[in-house]
């Protein structure tokens, strides 16, 4: 393992994105297979003439965005954040606030929320990455409840109650025009971010960068002595989780029309956690898999009882003690010793 | 002159006083915690459930007629074998794991998650609270204070002195620190490890489930009252030291401090962002807190 | 048999079955609301209220001939999941009407999902001025008593009994808590109170004797609190504990002593004066067997929300059949103007911003341990209480 590793870090030059393509790893046709499935879905749910099933869908794919974030660090780096919220809530009021004040730009909303997550994850990254491991979790735990707390307070984002009168927008791509009131385009649309924001950092995370997070996460002290500098690429992955965090939220109001403190509690960031655990941590399609499955799990379980906690809970524990891998991971298992072919991280 | 007097007496001495009632109380939700991680490296993040699990069992023990004395020493014996079979049963498994940190927390988060909506599903959501078994006030220079916060300043510092003899001056302490210190060596001198794993785990959470108890008359029950002390006792764990019983206390007693008389010149709404500062500051200047760890300190 | 016979007969078991399905189609009503979390206990009365009156109102035979069925949703408090059930109850479910939310957050949002869905929603529970007035929504209705109401009521009881009092604010230190605490400052003041100082504690504060210093300092003769919850029984049992509650009367906002926390205050509540649209002690006819029945069914005393919630069905159904169907245009008009008969007498539903004008009453607790009794102690009629019309949306 360390010897592959090895070898990609002092070998850029290898093989190129085509030949590449056909010795994909297992995990991206899961990944395929899952955007087949989707659009399948989205047929059928089409089919029933309500929109109800396709935004919960759409719901679920933002958060999906917010639990990948997660991912990037506690999957790939090491890095546990229970503040991920933050990020999310971040984006959200960001592009609420430019959609109901400035423009009815989707484009505008989205590039304002990205450069809100980029300096907000630059600050929040040297705070934290000062400490590692529960520490870092601590802080990023302190810093979302200490951001939270004070939107809850400010009357001119909403206070306690949001804001509201988020308007439905037309996304304009060139000649093509979708609306966000329309459930089944707008479905479309962050299926096809969330594959693409997917086939974007899968590829970092195969790519020289991704290998040094790589190698951080194994054992940070030696990666100096391969000449790289460990705190830059852990603030870089971090700005990166915190801009793929507010992209995801900025998504939020122009499906609901509204934001609220709430998406930056804890309890956002800790359903991400969860999420990512259950779906499968390391794995990028593990938290979207994860996510549309504890979402619709949240809604029928939701129907019948209160305590859904209680299942959610202990469907956790059990990923945590039993399915070290979540679910994709453990699939990923299976279809390794079945063909042989595996990823080369430790 | 006399109106610095009048301050110090009127103004400044209660609001210390009170600070130190609650100072009492953090360090308490603090020891187990510490001890925990200091021994185990666990990161309870179910501390504060326990914690409310303690009050909930005085609840309904005194539903059934036991008095306020006997609750102190029944909850605690109570809640021991719920900590030791948590240890077994889920802390053990993960904790071979390298990445045994971010486990623990994960599941420990897990469990607390379940224990609030049990307490929940158990008990409702109504808030409860047990009567004052001390009722009454007295006269302390000039200042008036409920008998009930004296008792528990007062049995607040002796528990918290009980726990240090038995951690520094007995051999089970010894055994502890032991394990602490070097688990491999401690186990080839014949300390039953595992055991002791357990046991310091469920100690712990005893010790929560007891202030549970003690706190229960005047700040009141309901199941989501765990999450009123955690940021609070993790950072008095973070700048005390992570397992360091010392710094527990002292941190304690003076973020408690801190706060209280900070409350006097600042809006109380930023008394629980200074607290966090306070911690970030510790983490990045000094990571090992105060004091530094229970076997090392 | 000839074929006019024939003919005649199926069209008769046609029209028989068409006419049997419609009778028997339901007339659904959506409830979203917190069946779990802090607001759990407001949820549960909630529902009461709402099952009892529909019960009553199916077994006299329903709206128009049609029963009345409830579909219940868990909100938990949040915004976020309100707007997701309460759009599975629009689309999936078809609810003609919604009803049930919270908090004004969670009843802003559904009501702008209301708009979008082109249905109505009403509330039952919220009492933050905005819904009926900055952030009125054609769409939504409330039959309870809003904030400014409340205070209303509560002003003139204060200057009545206790004129030119000197009076210590305190509350948690969120908007709601400070627009509480100032929209009752404004109405004191102007029936002759004085302000001596206020305090925001923040939201959760275990310990409330780091403030007694400054309270006892102003030596007010009232304090008013707009704390909720659990912050409302560590407040008043801590108060209780220093000894502060003698010689002091505490007034509050409607939320800060409910069913939810009652029983934990216990004695300290003693004496405590609020200004709501409801009190289980009312001695009209229809409130005393509105509580007999509902004690009866559910073991307990109904609160203001049990209350409020049971007279919304009583307004859902004078509209249904005032506007002769479900339809959303012809229901909101039947709404707007509408009166009808509530435990606590009637109701007038505003047309210009959708909010409920009833009397109001100053409302004092007995509280002697063992028992707690609502007892009215004052009464403002529901044109002086209602206050102007301020929303100019519709």
């Amino acid at each position: 393992m360390p010897e592959a590793t090895l070898r990609t870090l002092s070998d850029p030059g290898r093989a190129g994105p085509a030949s590449r393509l056909s010795r994909l790893a297992p995990v991206h046709w899961l990944a395929l297979a899952f955007l087949a499935a989707a659009l399948g879905f989205a047929a059928v749910a089409w089919a029933t003439g309500n929109g109800f099933y396709l935004r919960l869908a759409t719901e679920a794919l933002i958060f999906a965005g917010l639990a990948m974030s997660v991912d990037l660090l506690l999957g790939y780096t090491g890095l546990l954040s229970l503040g991920q919220a933050l990020y999310f809530g971040l984006g959200a009021y960001v592009s609420a606030l430019v959609l109901r004040d400035v423009a009815a730009s989707f484009w505008l909303a989205m590039a304002a929320a990205l450069l809100a997550g980029g300096v907000a994850g630059l600050i929040g990254g040297v705070i934290a990455n000062r400490v590692k491991g529960v520490y870092f979790a601590l802080i990023t735990f302190g810093l979302a409840q200490v951001a939270a707390k004070t939107v809850y307070n400010t009357r001119a984002l909403g206070a306690s109650d949001g804001l509201i009168g988020i308007p439905q927008i037309s996304i304009g791509f060139g000649p093509l025009s979708l609306d966000t009131a329309d459930p089944l385009s707008f479905f479309l649309l962050v299926l096809v971010l969330t594959v693409a924001a997917y086939a974007g950092l899968a590829y970092l995370m195969d790519a020289p960068f991704g290998r040094t997070l790589a190698a951080i996460r194994a054992n940070e002290k030696r990666v100096p002595f391969l000449g790289f500098n460990a705190w830059r690429y852990k603030l870089a992955v971090y700005v990166l989780a915190a801009c793929v965090a507010a992209l995801a939220g900025a998504l939020y109001p122009m499906l609901r029309g509204f934001v609220s403190p709430e998406l930056m509690f804890f309890e956002t960031s800790g359903n991400a956690v969860i999420t990512v655990i259950v779906g499968g941590v390391g794995t990028l399609v593990g938290p979207v898999v994860g996510s549309l499955l504890l979402t619709a799990l949240r809604s029928v379980v939701g129907s019948w009882t209160e305590h859904h906690l209680i299942v959610v809970g202990v469907i956790f524990m059990l990923s945590v003690i039993f399915l070290r891998k979540g679910l994709v991971g453990a699939l990923l298992a299976r279809l390794s010793r079945r063909t042989g072919q595996g990823r080369a991280t430790p | 002159m006399a109106d610095l007097i009048d301050y110090l007496q009127f103004v400044l001495a209660p609001q210390a006083l009170n600070g130190l009632s609650l100072g009492v109380a953090v360090v308490l939700m603090a020891l187990g915690l510490t001890i925990i991680f200091g021994l185990l490296d666990v990161i309870n993040m179910a501390h504060g459930e326990f914690y409310a699990m303690g009050a909930f069992l005085a609840l309904t023990l005194a539903g059934l007629g036991i008095g306020f004395w006997a609750l102190l020493v029944l909850v605690p014996l109570l809640m021991l074998p719920i900590g030791w079979l948590a240890e077994r049963w889920l802390i053990a498994r993960v904790f071979h794991s390298r990445d045994r940190h971010i486990l623990t927390l994960l599941l420990t988060f897990g469990l607390g998650m379940i224990m609030e909506d049990l307490l929940k599903l158990v008990y409702g959501p109504n808030t409860q609270r047990p009567e004052n078994p001390i009722e009454g006030g007295t006269e302390i220079l000039g200042m008036f204070l409920p008998n009930y916060r004296l008792f528990l300043i007062g049995f607040g510092l002796a528990l918290i002195a009980a726990v240090w003899l038995v951690v520094f001056r007995t051999g089970l302490g010894a055994m502890v620190r032991a394990a602490a210190f070097d688990k491999d060596m401690a186990s080839s001198l014949g300390v039953p490890v595992r055991r002791v794993y357990a046991g310091t785990f469920a100690f712990g959470v005893a010790l929560a489930g007891l202030s549970g108890v003690l706190l229960a008359p005047i700040y009141s029950v309901f199941p989501t009252m765990g999450r009123d002390f955690i940021l609070m006792a993790f950072t008095v764990v973070i700048v005390g030291g992570m397992g360091s019983i010392q710094g527990a206390v002292i941190a304690g007693l003076l973020l408690t401090q801190v706060q209280a008389l900070s409350s006097l010149y600042i809006s109380p709404v930023w008394s629980d962002p200074l607290v966090f500062g306070i911690m970030v500051l510790v983490l990045m200047v000094r990571p090992q807190g105060l004091f530094g760890r229970l076997g090392h300190a | 048999m000839t074929k006019t016979t024939l003919l005649g007969t199926a069209a008769l078991v046609l029209l028989g079955l068409g006419g049997f399905a419609s009778a028997a189609e339901p007339i659904r009503i959506g409830v979203v609301t917190p069946l779990s979390g802090t607001y759990a206990p407001i949820g549960q009365q909630v529902r009461w209220g709402l099952e009892l009156a529909t019960t009553e109102v199916n077994a006299a035979g329903g709206i128009l001939g049609r029963q009345v069925e409830l579909l219940f949703e868990d909100e938990e408090a949040n915004p976020a999941v309100a707007t997701q059930k309460a759009e599975k109850l629009f689309q999936v479910n078809k609810v003609d009407f919604l009803t049930g939310t919270v908090n004004s957050g969670s009843t802003l949002v559904v009501g702008q999902l209301a708009e979008r869905n082109g249905r109505l929603i009403a509330t039952t529970v919220s009492f933050s001025d905005a819904i009926t007035t900055d952030k009125c929504s054609p769409n939504v209705f409330r039959v309870n008593a809003r904030a400014g109401q409340q205070s209303a009521a509560l002003a003139e009881w204060l200057a009545k009994d206790k004129p030119k009092a000197k009076v210590y604010y305190l509350g948690p230190d969120y908007e709601m808590g400070r627009s509480t605490v100032a929209a009752f400052k404004a109405a004191a003041e102007k029936t002759g109170a004085q302000s001596t100082g206020e305090v925001f504690a923040p939201l959760g504060s275990k310990d409330y004797s780091q403030y007694f210093g400054q309270l006892r300092a102003a030596r007010p003769s009232v304090l008013y609190t707009s704390t909720a919850g659990n912050d409302t029984v560590r407040l008043l049992t801590q108060m209780g504990e220093y000894g502060l509650l003698r010689n002091l009367t505490i007034v509050g906002a409607s939320g800060t002593v409910t069913a939810q926390n009652i029983g934990a205050i216990g004695k300290a509540a003693d004496g405590f004066v609020t200004g709501v649209g409801y009190s289980a002690e009312l001695a009209t006819p229809e409130n005393q067997a509105f509580v007999a029945a509902f004690r009866k069914a559910y073991d307990t005393a109904p609160d203001l929300y049990g209350a409020d919630s049971y007279g919304l069905i009583g307004f859902f159904k004078a509209a249904v059949e005032k506007a002769g169907g479900t339809d959303t245009d012809a229901l909101r008009k039947a709404m707007e103007g509408l009166s009808w008969s509530t435990p606590q007498g009637r109701k007038t539903m505003r047309a210009g911003d959708h909010q409920a004008i009833q009397d109001m009453y100053a409302v004092r607790i007995a509280a002697d341990g063992a028992s707690t009794r609502f007892d009215v102690v004052g009464t403002v009629p529901g044109d002086a209480a209602i206050g102007p019309d301020l929303c100019t949306r519709f």
